[in-house]
């Protein structure tokens, strides 16, 4: 009997909450948009405050970008907060942007690491009259201002791809792919172009296996790379996507000495890869400059909020030239950088 | 009779004073947003740390609670995008999860192996199957209706999903403090062995606090899938070392035999306040966890100084 | 005491029996070659559960060794970056490294013992502040090998009998750990207060000596596993070791350590270890399926653990069927 009483009440109760749930999130919705209206006027004394999230902060990539944002910051005279959760995980992420909004900063920057997740959250955001835009990585199109990517998926991939190519210097062969994590957005974007183009141009190209997880760690793409070296004699080359993959692979191509038997090509930092691109373990890393998508977006948000629009073409102080999409929001920063023995000296990162 | 605070109540004081300390120092600490960000951030995670204080009260432990949760969150998510109605879809959802439980359960209770190992596998597995299903990929697709569950307000003011976790951390208390289940959950904390040879069913009653943290971790799938708009294989990975920390916060015993929901609460409040009241004041990342690990141990020496104490006062009193 | 052995020769068989259906799916894991990059590559992971062995069968648990690991290779990196290129530089790194995994680890085992916080909590804690730490000194910044004096890739690159010497110094810990737990005083003091905490201490054990002595032996390996990762990778990535805490723990309890303390073996960790490292390697050489790679990882744990626990059953049934009858 107790029981039942316990289980009836239940069902009275969320049927109680089902009720009154709908109605509510607007009024709140309207109580927002009040406050709103005292908050601009805050910032009128202060300087602006451009908040930049990227997917986590603690690996190199993204301490490269910061490195640009907040020289941007510097430069323009405007505020640059950057935070962002110590593992790549979409919950962290939210509640980040959340404690901004809180902040009540005038633009939010996001690299997103799971595109839909952050919808509901840049939606609030939005609502507050705060500037959305996304960077590295692209959110919800249907809420973002600008949407600033490094580097054009689909070129990027093929590009990968016929480097690999080029450099193996055969158009028949077996090769394999590593990726970072199975389910990270553009790794699979650009592991997809990548594929595109092999299908397409070099039918005589075999994968051997699926794109093979790493885990964002140079040691185990060490050991899957020993693995794949024993499990597939012929290999012939392996891209590697995410930036210790590559390391983890040349690592393992260097050990056995198998430098002129197989091709490794991956998105490495010339900083990290440079020991590796020396004796040829890893052939070439192809990326973009991390710094330089940093100033950029920090260039952009604060050009969103003077009202101007990015035009293409556009010549980006110390970033150079950029390109925009016909739907006037999507910027891309430029063509990939090749990173070789030759000039990966060069950069600090 | 002068030191009667208990741990929960010592916890209390302490995160009061984290909230009082914050407002004080953090700007926008305490403006209506932030405070509705809070409670909006804290049921996901009390939710999975109540599960796994249950468990913990056994003895146990539960590795595979944010899998379950993920596993659970991905099927109601597949079920939405493929136009089942919102209602089966959170059905056959908290089904799934509760099947991760009894598979837990099962092999604990029946086959006798201990919950660590148990759960270390089973975590794997889960999240292997999750990839298996999705393949890597995010899947999101829900209704207007599923999504007001992690961001719609009651009566306008207080969220949702706060409504459903303070729902359930009295089930909870209540489930523990006042039925037979209850009771034996702490007999068998404390002593498995000799409440099996009174009499008690131990593996009937381990097998329902598995059942019930994957309910739970099922719930808080329910509000995290909601809020955040999709299910994929990470969901709320990070939860799972933070939410042992919160039930052991709270006081729970990590052999087994104490704990106290209102503790938890506490500890996840604790949690919450620092989290927020530190991004507030722009402090870097890396040191919140610097912080949030020495409050950790602050506490429990905090606990072991006023035993300490205690003692010596009862030892004076009797000498 | 036939039964004791049986849980190593249990995790023994499944062993077997995985090594001959890979060998028949892949001839590859066969090969000296394959089971030299499979031993090598699970030196630090073994070194590691050596000490958590000793952790674990005084009941307690050591959640922070993997930040405490990562601090060490921090910290020796940017040394080695420094130190001129000599010999002796490397055997003073070596002793810093081990000095600072003692140290830290120290610092848990008096948490533990003279605090009296149960294990889990302080090295939770801890490892939640070593790792901020190291991640804001660092700022993930990633050392690779061009900057380390050539004698440490040297010694890395050594080979003694055409093995690596990482596999030498895994199993001179290895050794190291068995004499201890078999042939000295304190390794007879940390099964017995593991097998009954009360009875040893009325013999006269003084147990926070011992739970200080266990957890500063674990920081000890932790700051040779350091050197032996830094060896492996040639790099230093304060995030490579991320999550490792869980697979040392793994291989300990599959080795038959019991996880509530009082029993727990060197070889069994050892093929622990093993069982892991094999499992993780045969994915890519079964060609199993990306996908389903972790699927196949879970079911093999629930199934040897399952397997284990079932003979150890059937055991005990049989011993109190012979004591009925006679």
């Amino acid at each position: 009997m107790k029981k039942l009483k316990f289980f009836v009440s239940l069902l009275f109760l969320f049927g109680l909450l089902a009720g009154c749930v709908s109605q509510n999130s607007a009024t709140s919705n309207k109580s927002a948009n009040n406050g709103q209206a005292s908050e601009t006027k805050n910032d009128a004394n202060g300087k602006l405050k451009i908040a930049v999230v990227p997917k986590l902060v603690g690996i190199p990539y993204f301490n490269a970008a910061e490195k640009g944002a907040l020289q941007a910051g510097k430069d323009l005279g405007v505020d640059v907060i950057y935070t962002g959760p110590t593992e790549a995980d979409a919950a962290q992420q939210v509640k980040i942007i959340e404690d901004l909004i809180s902040q009540k900063v005038d633009v939010i920057a996001v690299a997103p690491n799971d595109p839909a997740s952050l919808t509901p959250v840049l939606k609030k955001a939005k609502e507050q009259g705060i500037k959305v835009i996304d960077w590295d990585t692209p959110a919800d199109q249907s809420i973002v201002e600008l949407s600033i990517h490094q580097i054009d998926d689909e070129i990027y991939g093929r590009h990968i791809a016929k480097t690999l190519i080029e450099k193996i210097g055969t158009d028949k062969g077996e090769i394999a792919i590593l990726t970072g994590g199975l389910s990270a957005a553009n790794l699979n974007a650009w592991i997809d172009a990548a594929k595109k183009e092999l299908e397409e141009n070099y039918p005589g190209i075999k994968l051997v296996t699926d794109k093979i997880a790493t885990d964002e760690k140079q040691q185990v793409a060490y050991q899957k790379t020993l693995d794949l070296i024993k499990s597939y004699p012929n290999l012939k080359g392996i891209m590697a996507f995410s930036t210790p993959a590559p390391l983890g692979a040349a690592q393992a191509i260097q050990e056995k000495g198998l430098q002129n038997k197989i091709t490794v090509v991956g998105t490495a930092l010339p900083k990290d890869s440079k020991p590796f691109l020396e004796d040829q373990s890893l052939d070439v890393a192809i990326l973009w400059e991390p710094n330089k998508l940093g100033y950029l977006t920090v260039a952009l948000a604060k050009d969103l909020v003077e009202g101007k629009k990015p035009q293409d073409g556009q010549n980006i102080d110390n970033v150079g030239k950029i390109e925009v999409k016909e739907d006037g929001k999507t910027v891309i920063m430029g063509p990939p950088t090749d990173f070789t023995a030759e000039n990966a000296g060069n950069y600090d990162f | 009779m002068k030191i009667a605070l208990s741990k929960e109540n010592i916890l209390g004081l302490i995160a009061l004073a984290l909230f009082v300390v914050m407002t004080i120092i953090a700007p926008g600490f305490l403006s209506a947003e932030n405070i509705n960000n809070m409670m909006f951030q804290l049921p996901e995670f009390g939710l999975l740390a109540l599960g796994m204080m249950v468990v913990i009260i056994t003895g146990g432990i539960d590795l595979s609670i944010t899998y379950t949760a993920a596993l659970s969150g991905v099927s109601i998510a597949m079920m939405q995008s493929h136009g089942y109605p919102m209602m089966i879809s959170i059905l056959v959802g908290i089904l799934i999860g509760l099947a991760c439980g009894f598979m837990n359960g099962f092999i604990v209770t029946r086959i006798g192996v201990s919950p660590i190992l148990v759960t270390l596998g089973t975590m794997i597995l889960f999240e292997g199957v999750i990839l298996s299903i999705t393949k890597g990929n995010s899947i999101s697709g829900f209704s207007d209706w599923y999504n007001l569950i992690g961001n719609g307000y009651y009566l306008g003011l207080i969220p949702l999903s706060m409504i459903i976790f303070i729902f359930f951390a009295v089930v909870t208390s209540v489930l523990l403090g006042k039925t037979y289940w209850g009771r034996c959950v702490y007999m068998i904390g404390s002593n498995s062995v000799a409440s099996l040879f009174s009499g008690i069913n131990t593996s009937r009653v381990i097998l329902k606090v598995y059942l019930y943290a994957s309910f739970l971790a099922a719930i808080s799938a329910i509000i995290m899938t909601s809020r955040y708009n999709t299910a994929k294989v990470d969901l709320g990975s990070s939860y799972l070392l933070q939410s042992v920390a919160a039930a052991v916060l709270g006081g729970t015993e990590i052999q087994g035999g104490y704990g106290k929901v209102v503790g938890t609460v506490y500890a996840v409040m604790i949690f919450q306040i620092l989290s927020n009241g530190l991004n507030l004041l722009e402090v870097p990342r890396t040191i919140v966890n610097v912080i949030m690990g020495a409050i950790l141990i602050a506490v429990l020496v905090i606990n072991f100084a006023k035993t300490k104490l205690g003692n010596k006062d009862r030892m004076q009193v009797t000498s | 005491m036939k039964s004791i052995m049986k849980k190593e020769a249990s995790i023994a068989v499944i062993i077997i029996i995985l090594s001959i259906v890979l060998s028949f799916i892949n001839p590859v894991f066969l090969t000296i070659d394959n089971i030299l990059d499979i031993l090598k590559g699970n030196v630090v992971l073994g070194i590691l559960a050596m000490g958590m062995t000793l952790v674990i069968i005084t009941g307690g648990i050591d959640v922070s060794v993997a930040a405490v690991t990562t601090a060490v290779c921090v910290v020796i990196g940017k040394l080695l970056v420094m130190v001129p290129d000599h010999i002796g530089a490397l055997f003073l790194l070596l002793v810093i490294a081990c000095l600072l995994g003692i140290i830290l680890g120290g610092i848990n085992g008096f948490l533990v013992s003279k605090i009296e916080i149960p294990a889990i909590v302080v090295t939770l804690g801890t490892m939640s502040m070593i790792n901020g730490i190291v991640l804001y000194v660092t700022n993930g910044q990633y050392l690779n090998s061009t900057d380390f004096p050539k004698v440490f890739l040297k010694f890395s690159n050594i080979k003694i009998l055409g093995v690596s010497i990482l596999i030498w110094l895994f199993f001179l810990i290895a050794i190291l750990t068995w004499f201890l737990l078999k042939h000295t005083v304190m390794g007879r003091e940390i099964l017995a207060i593991g097998g009954n905490k009360e009875s040893a201490l009325r013999v006269g054990i003084n147990f926070n000596k011992v739970q200080i002595f266990v957890f500063a032996y674990m920081g000890f390996l932790a700051g040779i596993a350091a050197i032996a990762q830094i060896s492996y990778t040639k790099a230093v990535d304060p995030n490579g070791l991320s999550g490792l805490e869980l697979s040392v723990i793994a291989a300990v309890v599959l080795g038959g350590t019991n996880i509530m303390g009082g029993r727990g073996t060197v070889i069994g960790t050892i093929l622990g270890v093993l069982l892991l490292g094999i499992i993780q390697n045969g994915l890519i050489l079964a060609r199993i399926d990306i996908f389903w790679q972790k699927v196949v990882v879970g079911l093999i744990i629930l199934l040897a653990v399952s397997y284990d626990h079932i003979q150890y059953k059937r055991a005990q049934a049989q011993l109190s069927r012979i004591e009925i009858d006679s």
